[in-house]
């Protein structure tokens, strides 16, 4: 079973038009893949998270009285999970669209 | 992707670290003798800022407060021939010499600070809106 994050695998190309031939479109090969792109910054909110409970337990017992920097770790990791979610979302969206589709 | 958010925190620290030493002033202003019992008052400290901050690397955006330093203004004198402290000799024979400390001063600095921490996080919640409009492209 193909991994379902690797879109570009399941997705069979789509031959060129003469209008796409014409723009020298962005080779798929040189940059990373999309299932690349989104697990490095899946690790990247996780470990945000991660800061952020450090920082906030670090608070609590007393260990830190910090308190901005532990705040800017909350917000960083909140704004981090928050474009994590939308991202998915749009997966989950286009995935279902694909799904519909009439062959 | 942060780096706002990062100077605004460095900001905030460096405000806090400016309020602890407004605070210092304020509560040792009459403070007549050193720790080991001489009479030697107390001495007005000031917050010296700096750009960059050196927490987060060596060429990071930010402030940082450099080093707290003292201020040099001559000490006052105030007439209390009583006073334990009191310069027992010569011709300030009865003064006892004080702090430079001017609290009036020390509000308001303690004032601007309150409001520059504000200002600061103010930018802290406007880079987090950014943000937030930004994601919301994707909805």
């Amino acid at each position: 079973m193909p991994d379902p994050i690797a879109m570009s695998g399941i997705v069979p190309p789509v031959a060129a038009t003469p209008a796409a031939q014409a723009a020298p479109a962005a080779a798929p090969a040189a940059g990373k893949s999309f299932q690349s792109v989104l697990l490095e910054s899946l690790d990247e909110v996780n470990r945000l998270q991660a800061e952020a409970d450090e920082g906030v337990q670090r608070l609590m017992t007393g260990q830190t009285d910090n308190v901005a920097e532990v705040l800017a770790a909350v917000n960083k990791a909140g704004i981090a999970f928050d474009l994590l979610m939308e991202i998915r979302n749009k997966l989950v969206e286009s995935y279902k669209e694909i799904e519909q589709m009439q062959v | 992707m942060f780096t706002t958010l990062d100077i605004s925190t460095s900001g905030l620290i460096a405000q806090r670290t400016n309020l602890d030493t407004i605070a210092g002033n304020i509560a040792m202003q009459d403070v007549t003798r050193d720790e080991n019992g001489n009479p030697n008052p107390y001495r007005r400290r000031v917050a010296l800022f700096a750009p960059g901050d050196p927490s987060r690397g060596q060429n990071a955006p930010g402030v940082h407060v450099a080093k707290v330093v003292e201020d040099s203004t001559p000490f006052g004198l105030r007439w209390e021939p009583g006073h334990v402290d009191a310069i027992k000799d010569g011709k300030e024979k009865g003064y006892v010499r004080v702090s430079n400390v001017d609290v009036h001063t020390e509000m308001v600095n303690a004032m601007v600070a309150a409001r520059a921490y504000e200002a600061n996080v103010t930018v802290a919640e406007m880079a987090k809106k950014m943000a937030a409009t930004t994601i919301s492209l994707l909805i």
